[in-house]
């Protein structure tokens, strides 16, 4: 790997002193004079017309400012996938009627959070209910209630990938194996729960501080939904509580916030309750699979076949992304002779799913990766060189899909089998699982329509040569200024404490799309990387007036030194030739743009990370408890750039992908979540964590900053698989249902039993 | 939203007992407030008085002697529990089950009468304190009574306490020579609250033969439930694999655990099974004394 | 409701305040004395995010009434750094970046500061049971594990 002054080394995150010191503003934190507290009411039922709702007994109540509900709001059916109107679908405030348990329906503004409360008793809302349905496979019958006018049988969103002559590839195989799977939802559980605090005042001006992944698109949103141009509007997220997917829509806490405070003209504050945001924040999106894959007796795949229900709750959201994505990213990291997936997205009244980290792809290896390692015992094959008979290369092209420029998966297989090897006998409780994977390093299809590069940076530096980075890139926490940071410096040739990074606000930072589908790193990289060397040449433009070298030498600077390559020795402070650039140009700062979309990579992503995890789980027979007890991942993510903000992406990804393994069920029943609370909602906590050491796998992305490509979500997508295979190695039960419950495995153990002594006698 | 209420804050055991005479049902005690404030927060508590009895240090110790056994007042931290060398050596088993109860900061602050008194019947103290013998002292203006811990709990979060009464003291007896205690409770993470747990308290005679045994079911029913059945088993035998298996089954039998979404009935029934016989085997194990 | 007067003394300072006796610490602390590095996250004692100490205890603040600390030095995360010069696990979760998105930190680093003081030299099995009533959605925890274990090496030891 080739080493950097900045790229890949020990730096601190950029802001540290801030979260260590609690001096880190969140929405969480925000006060404004003059500030409102805001509380919503919300619906009951699973289904149900909205009749009246009279709220005179709140608005007397003393403290009570004001209410709002769907009636003072335009109406708009808004939705993330702007570009495609009949998927914007969701009001917010619904005006007729409300498709989900928790769905709001009203929102009250007074003096303090428990008055406003208190007012929310006070609303009376009369509604007629409806027949309510909850699984995809219900909603989809002729007689199921009809969820939203115009879309037939519930279906919401349809997607159809397909390549090669799959009939004729199954015709040529010679072991074919079909199973059906079901996947689970999942709670992004972000620490800080949702807020905003908006701020509407005379002059039409609404300034709105969110939790927010993506500033840019709640600009946009709030734009169409109050009939405000982007312009006067503000969006504010210096820190974020994390958001893993579920933070770069319209929720009911900027909606509502913004509503009341548009009609009160006062600053408005909304903050969920944990409680509120497990019922209402959009979830994981829950699946049922059903997968048939023919391969031949050596163990080289043909053909795949895959229909996929998702229970896709009231309204899309990002639903039809995920729907897209996990049929893609099914077939990875393998080559597919014929390759079908027809997915079809239904509503149900229940909690509306979208996207969250792996967007899809955990639940597609879930499945595809569990199968694939039964059909090798199956056929009593080594499942790893059954992979890689088949695995993808660089230079491979998914038939109409996707160009793989960079691929280590090769050496990801050599580095687990090492691993594997050196581990030796098991304790008997004890088996190792395994997964791979591959995923996206930010998408190209532009469903929200943005006239705007996908991403833009401005480079600004000042006399004394430090240097202002405006990204329009959004930090949530994977650590995106610092990334974006590193590149700065080491394009430009400085060191790292030379740039401020400007982010999280409209009004002064250029558009992008923010923080999701891992595409920072690989685009808004590109945009800063481009904007740095944009500096970097008008710099060096000056330092080649000044240094009269023959026209063969090039100048450039590194380490705050500029020098000509040839020369290093011979050079001069970096500062200088600021000092003197600024003068040359009549007392302006030097000033670099860049910015970044992706053409002419297909329509998926620019770049694709891969990988593969191997986890060594303990199985208490009886129980059928789990403990993780150790793991490797091998991970090509080509050049990593954030060393501390890699290694913290990756083992946070173990953390929520063995969750959706194995702890975060979320069972609802008749349309409610049973588990709205952090005591019956089970995450990772620091006793469970094993020890998650990642090796590197050298490659070079070229379409990537330096080489670079995803970290940290494509990590979600295979530890799930990785766990369940563990289990079948170690028990020879095939866990169909993620997550899984102990109870599972034990109810799955004894139904071996019973078989194998029916097969007895 | 927690309820306005009027705070009392009582200097002395004598006077927080006359506050419980005068305002009887209309107030709640809070000590640590681990577990009330949670659901005072939730409104399932609303109470106009509360008197808050966290700063009554005469209620907090713990001393033993031979003949009396263990004494800990009633507003013993569970932390104090926790790093008592006393009890690691006297009441190993104690300190075990402190260490994976909540979190350092729940038992830092809580209490161990605050969580007795909340009547979880999920909770940990509970069943092993029943399996050491354990007995519960209340405590009004009109006296002190004892009550032995497993007929303290009457029902779901339901006590044995009246209206004017409160926990001053939980005692347990000297432990028996050749006698030890296990618990154990089946859980996904560390610490988090049992979804069974087991107590089983092993007191063996000279020839290693069961001589008394005390089988305690936590989160199996509304209250803990001592499993006699399973008991009977076992008094007077030998230890064997066929007939911990029968133990096992028993208390399966007596338990009567609820279905939800942590876990079925049945799969509830198969851990107490499976639970009972590992930990009645642990303790006869270590009742044993190494030769 | 009539409000109760109040000392507290926060990270060293002492305050004056009145309140209504059902004010929780968290709400004091954020809200009254507006030091707001101390968060919530849950309304079940789950999650850690308000953890203070009180004394040498860590205590999840939202779990404690405010009157009950009267008398007690609380301490928040804002009170680690002495005149701007940071504590030792502070400079550990530093060089580990044993926080990412930091919402979490604060209660995180005060669960911790309670640890070290008790037990300077934990072992990772300790350090994993002392943190244990911190929930971290981010890191997977183990990164603070590595900080705690510098420190508990001696590797910020003050001058």
């Amino acid at each position: 790997m080739k080493k950097y002054s900045v790229i890949n080394t020990h730096v601190h995150n950029v802001d540290g002193i801030a979260k260590v010191t609690g001096r880190a503003i969140y929405t969480f934190d925000v006060k404004l004079p003059g500030m409102l507290y805001g509380k919503i009411l919300r619906s009951p039922h699973p289904h149900a017309k909205i009749l009246d709702i009279d709220y005179g007994k709140a608005l007397d109540l003393p403290g009570v400012i004001g209410v709002v509900t769907g009636k003072d709001t335009l109406g708009v059916k808004q939705g993330i996938w702007r570009r495609y109107q009949d998927l914007c679908d969701e009001q917010i405030l619904p005006v007729d009627k409300v498709r989900y348990i928790g769905e709001p329906v009203a929102a009250v503004a007074a003096m303090t959070e428990e008055i406003a409360e208190q007012a929310l008793d006070l609303i009376d809302v009369q509604y007629e209910v409806l027949p309510a349905v909850y699984e995809p496979l219900d909603a989809i019958k002729k007689e199921a209630p009809e969820i939203h006018e115009g879309f037939e049988r519930n279906i919401n969103v349809t997607r159809h990938i397909e390549w090669g002559d799959v009939e004729g590839a199954f015709d040529e195989a010679e072991y074919i194996r079909e199973d059906w799977f079901k996947c689970g939802g999942q709670a992004h559980m972000c620490m800080e729960t949702r807020a905003a605090v908006s701020s509407y005042t005379p002059d039409g001006k609404l300034t709105v501080y969110h939790s927010s992944q993506s500033p840019y698109y709640m600009r946009g949103l709030l734009a169409g939904v109050l009939g405000l141009k982007e312009s006067s509007i503000r969006v504010i997220s210096h820190y974020v509580g994390g958001g893993f997917g579920g933070k770069f829509e319209l929720d009911g806490a900027i909606f509502c916030s913004a509503v009341l405070s548009m009609k009160l003209c006062r600053p408005v504050k909304i903050v969920f309750t944990r409680e509120e945001d497990f019922i209402a924040t959009k979830r994981r999106t829950p699946m049922s699979y059903y997968v048939r894959t023919g391969v031949k007796k050596d163990g080289t795949f043909c053909a795949r076949e895959a229909k996929v229900f998702t229970n896709g709750g009231a309204y899309t959201g990002m639903g039809a992304t995920a729907l897209y994505l996990t049929g893609f990213f099914h077939s990875f990291p393998y080559r597919w002779k014929g390759y079908r997936y027809d997915g079809y997205r239904v509503y149900t009244n229940t909690l509306p799913s979208t996207s969250m980290r792996g967007f899809g792809a955990p639940q597609a290896m879930w499945c595809s990766e569990q199968q694939i390692e039964w059909i090798a015992a199956d056929l009593g094959l080594d499942s790893i060189e059954m992979r890689r008979k088949n695995a993808h290369y660089s230079g491979y092209e998914v038939p109409d899909q996707a160009s793989i420029a960079s691929c280590g998966i090769d050496q990801c297989f050599d580095v687990v089998q090492k691993w594997i090897k050196e581990k030796g006998k098991l304790p008997e409780n004890r088996a190792i699982g395994l997964s791979a994977a591959g995923f996206m390093s930010g998408g190209i299809f532009n469903w929200f329509d943005s006239p705007y590069s996908f991403s833009s940076a401005v480079v600004t530096i000042n006399y004394d040569g430090t240097v202002e980075l405006h990204v329009g890139a959004q930090d949530i926490g994977q650590g995106s200024n610092t990334t974006l940071a590193i590149i700065c410096a080491e394009a430009l040739g400085v060191k790292i404490e030379d740039i401020k990074v400007h982010s999280g606000d409209t009004d002064h930072c250029p558009a992008d799309l923010g923080a999701w589908g891992s595409r920072q790193t690989l685009m808004a990289g590109n945009a800063v990387k481009m904007a740095a060397e944009d500096a970097k040449k008008q710099l060096l433009e000056v330092a080649y007036a000044q240094s009269g070298f023959n026209i063969v030498y090039d100048l450039d600077i590194k380490n705050r030194w500029v020098h000509a390559l040839a020369r290093p020795e011979r050079g001069y402070d970096y500062a200088e030739l600021v000092k003197k650039a600024i003068r040359g140009k009549d007392g302006q700062r030097i000033v670099g743009r860049g910015y970044y979309t992706p053409h002419r990579k297909g329509m998926i992503s620019p770049a694709y990370s891969y990988m593969m995890q191997a986890v060594e789980v303990e199985i208490d027979k009886d129980t059928g408890k789990i403990k993780l007890i150790d793991s490797l991942t091998a991970h090509d993510c080509g050049q990593p750039i954030n060393h501390l903000g890699l290694i913290g992406q990756l083992e946070g990804a173990f953390s929520m992908a063995a969750g959706y393994g194995y702890l975060e069920y979320m069972p609802y029943e008749d349309g409610k979540l049973m588990n709205p609370n952090l005591v019956d909602y089970k995450v990772m906590r620091a006793t469970e964590m094993p020890e998650v050491p990642v090796a590197e796998i050298d490659t070079y992305e070229p379409e990537g900053p330096y080489g670079a490509k995803e970290a940290g979500e494509g990590l979600t997508n295979p530890t799930a698989a990785a766990i369940g295979n563990a289990i079948f190695h170690a028990l020879g039960v095939q866990m169909k249902e993620c997550p899984i419950k102990p109870e599972m495995i034990v109810n799955a153990l004894n139904e071996k039993e019973a078989k194998e002594k029916e097969g007895k006698e | 939203m927690i309820h306005d209420f009027r705070y009392l804050k009582p200097g002395t055991l004598q006077e927080a007992l006359s506050m419980l005479a005068e305002w009887r049902d209309e107030c709640k005690i809070i000590c640590g407030g681990q577990s009330l404030l949670i659901v005072m927060r939730q409104g399932l508590v609303v109470t106009d008085t509360l008197v808050d009895i966290k700063g009554l240090n005469e209620l907090s110790y713990i001393t033993y002697d031979d003949g009396e056994g263990l004494r800990m007042g009633a507003t013993t931290t569970h932390r104090a529990v926790e790093k008592s060398g006393l009890l690691k050596e006297k009441y190993p088993i104690l300190v075990a089950v402190e260490k994976k109860l909540a979190s350092i900061q729940v038992r830092n602050w809580g209490s161990i009468a605050g969580n007795l008194a909340h009547g979880d019947s999920s909770g940990d103290l509970a069943p092993v304190l029943i399996a050491l013998g354990g007995k519960i002292k209340l405590g009004s203006v009109k006296g002190t009574r004892v009550v032995p811990l497993e007929e303290f709990y009457t029902g779901l979060f339901e006590t044995a306490l009246t209206k004017d009464e409160m926990v001053v003291e939980v005692q347990v007896p000297p432990v028996q020579p050749r006698t030890a205690v296990a618990y154990k409770k089946f859980n996904l993470i560390e610490s988090d609250q049992g979804i069974v747990g087991v107590a089983a308290a092993m007191t063996v005679d000279a020839s290693d033969t069961c001589k008394d045994v005390r089988i305690v079911l936590g989160n199996s029913g509304v209250t803990p439930i001592r499993a006699r059945s399973a008991e009977k088993v076992l008094l007077g035998r030998k230890s064997g694999d066929r007939l911990l298996e029968e133990a096992g089954e028993a208390a399966a039998g007596e338990a009567d655990p609820v279905s939800d979404i942590h876990a079925s009935e049945e799969y509830r029934r198969h851990l107490i099974r499976v639970l009972t016989e590992r930990m009645v085997r642990q303790a006869w194990e270590k009742a044993i004394p190494l030769e | 409701m009539e409000k109760q007067r109040l000392k507290l003394k926060v990270n060293g300072q002492e305050h004056e305040l009145y309140i209504n006796p059902k004010t929780l610490l968290v709400e004091v602390i954020r809200d009254h004395l507006g030091l707001t590095g101390t968060k919530r996250g849950c309304d079940t004692v789950s999650c850690g995010a308000c953890t203070v100490m009180i004394d040498d205890m860590a205590v999840k603040s939202c779990a404690v009434l405010a009157v009950q600390a009267e008398g007690r030095h609380v301490r928040t995360a804002e009170g680690l750094e002495k005149n701007g010069k940071l504590a030792p696990i502070q400079k550990a979760f530093l060089d580990q970046g044993s926080y990412q998105c930091g919402f979490c930190t604060p209660g995180m680093l005060m669960s911790c500061e309670a640890l070290l003081e008790e037990n300077p030299a934990p072992s990772p099995e300790e350090i994993r049971e002392g943190i244990e009533g911190n929930i971290c959605r981010c890191t997977g925890y183990n990164s603070i594990v590595r900080a705690m274990g510098a420190v508990a090496k001696g590797n910020y030891r003050e001058e």
